[in-house]
């Protein structure tokens, strides 16, 4: 009796899963086609506007409290071994490769991402994602692409700016409150962050940028009904955007490492 | 009637513009089509009636491919059309328009911009004074003109329901299905849709699906009167026809009458007297 609810359970998880497999495709195709569709610039171009332009400040204000909250929380480690002048490289090293970006994207998750939910799940709700496919006109075209590459787009950019106000942040406290001099905090932090570690930070943007996005619109799309129905929609996109967000994380970590120690021996050569 | 040609995925084009053959459709253990067969002749106006909740607006779903039906096949224009992927169904429901039961209207648009949506994917607009002009006269055409500006949270439940209207046939298309067309009109206005619809079909040749639940508009308009009841298809023919039709279902949900056994309920719940229950609460 029991054998088969648990395998029909897991029937339907599966089901589910290839179900999410096949929106994922189309919504990467159709935002692939879209690129080239001078007609979706101006959906792609006010989503960016919502999307990018308004997170910015919450963006900023994540990254300078990152930066300071890491100033604070490493200087007594390091100035117990008199080491407290390297106070930058630590922040920014930590910042730059993941806490920024990581940060960022649970940020954006929350805000562009539940908003995404919300909005289109009501439009499920109200019939109007039908309403699009009844004239002919593919929501995928219309709804998704534009929120996708909207989101892909600009995750790396306030992921930049993340790290800029984190950088920042642990300047202010390094120097202002905690008394270490401006030019060591530079200079450390110069010679260890390379080139290599913002670029990680920011390629990883792109992923949790379309990870969130995906996520979101999923969840939209296959909303239930009511009032209740966008609400919960809005509740799983976030975990499950953040839960991927974490995920990625780590597998983008063991790769670029690995990218890292085989490209390091030709490293000379730049 | 519906005969299947060699192959299973083609019909005749002379047994309808659009043809449903032994639709099923279930929700769950809730059977809400049963082996509907229904062939709808290009250019005339088609009325679907039934009572509430009987599965009218899923047939009409199943029309343009919004809803897939359990089993059994739909055709349009000899074309089988529920087996597409969506990619090919939007190139299909490009000759429908849809208007639905709750209008739904983009409420992120303006009057407008709802009724510029088709056309603007579809079409060049040459410039913006053209644009100004089709919104102009399919807003003229519901009694809509002047509320361009306004987003669908500012209109009330009937002018939703005509800028609706006037979007469903924004593009002039092939075939226009009707949910409940008057619904939530007044009666001067509801004839004024059912003129709209006529006008329509003379002069366009349009094909019409109209669902309602408003006999005066059906026999106005209707070219055909089809009654589902219980996921069947119980009455079909001119309105004349169900006008006279000796069938106790069709002739009580036509005039509105209700029937011995549901009558009897009320009476029972009359017998119960509610006021009993508030003497327990502290005035
Ligand atoms: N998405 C759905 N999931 C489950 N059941 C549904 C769904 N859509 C419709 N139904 C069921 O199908 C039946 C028919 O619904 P439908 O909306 O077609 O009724 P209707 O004839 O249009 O009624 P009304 O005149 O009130 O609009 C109802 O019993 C409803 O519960
Ligand atoms: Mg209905």
């Amino acid at each position: 009796m029991r054998m088969p609810a648990a395998a029909g359970r897991i029937a339907d998880h599966l089901e589910r899963l290839g179900e999410f497999g096949r929106f994922v495709w189309r919504a990467i195709v159709v935002s692939f086609f879209s690129c080239f569709k001078p007609a979706t610039y101006p959906l792609i171009w006010s989503q960016m506007y919502i999307i990018g332009v308004r997170s910015v400040p919450v963006i900023m204000i994540t990254g300078a409290f990152v930066g300071m909250t890491l100033a604070v929380q490493a200087y007594d480690q390091l100035a117990g071994m008199g080491l407290e002048e390297r106070l930058g490289a630590l922040i920014n090293i930590s910042g730059v490769k993941e806490l920024g970006p990581v940060l960022a994207a649970v940020m954006l998750a929350g805000r562009v991402g539940g908003a995404l939910t919300a909005e289109l799940g009501t439009m499920k709700v109200t019939e109007q994602i039908e309403a699009v496919k009844s004239m002919g006109v593919d929501p995928m075209y219309y709804l998704v692409a534009p929120r996708l590459l909207a989101c892909l787009l600009l995750a790396p950019v306030l992921i930049i700016y993340a790290d800029l106000l984190c950088s920042l942040g642990g300047y202010f406290v390094s120097v202002h409150v905690l008394g270490i001099s401006g030019r060591p905090y530079w200079d450390y932090s110069a010679s260890v962050v390379e080139l290599w570690d913002v670029s990680v930070g920011v390629i990883k943007g792109f992923f949790f940028g379309a990870a969130m996005a995906v996520i979101s619109c999923y969840k939209g799309f296959n909303c239930e009904d009511g009032a209740h129905g966008v609400g919960k929609a809005c509740t799983e996109a976030f975990v499950a955007s953040l839960i991927s967000i974490l995920a990625l994380d780590f597998m983008l970590v063991v790769i670029f490492k690995s990218i890292y120690n085989t490209l390091w021996p030709l490293r000379s050569m730049f | 009637m519906v005969k299947a040609s060699d192959s299973n995925n083609k019909i005749s084009k002379d047994d309808g513009i659009i043809v449903l053959r032994n639709v099923t459709r279930n929700f769950g253990q809730n059977i809400v089509l049963d082996k509907i067969n229904l062939a709808i002749e290009s250019g005339k106006t088609t009325v679907v009636i039934g009572p509430s909740g009987c599965g009218k607006t899923v047939l009409v779903k199943h029309i343009i491919g919004l809803l897939r039906p359990t089993s059994g096949q739909v055709f349009f224009k000899g074309k089988r059309i529920d087996n597409l992927n969506e990619d090919q169904l939007g190139k299909i429901r490009v000759h429908f328009g849809y208007l639905f039961q709750s209008g739904a209207l983009f409420d992120s648009l303006t009057v407008a911009g709802n009724i510029l949506f088709p056309i603007e994917h579809f079409f060049k607009i040459p410039s913006q004074k053209e644009a100004e002009e089709v919104v102009k006269i399919k807003l003229q055409m519901v009694g809509m003109d002047g509320f361009q500006e306004r987003y669908p949270s500012q209109l009330s439940g009937g002018q939703r329901k005509r800028v609706a209207l006037a979007r469903a046939i924004a593009l002039s298309p092939e075939v226009i299905i009707y949910d409940e067309p008057t619904t939530g009109l007044d009666p001067i206005r509801s004839d004024v849709i059912n003129e709209l619809i006529l006008k329509l079909k003379r002069e366009l040749k349009i094909t019409s699906v109209a669902v309602t639940h408003d006999m005066t508009s059906a026999y106005k308009i209707a070219d055909r009167i089809v009654m589902l009841h219980q996921g069947k298809i119980i009455a079909d023919g001119s309105a004349d026809y169900i006008r006279d039709i000796n069938n106790p279902v069709v002739q009580q949900f036509i005039n509105g009458q209700i029937s011995e056994e549901e009558l009897e309920i009320l009476r029972m719940r009359d017998s119960y007297d509610a006021t009993k229950l508030w003497t327990n609460i502290p005035r």
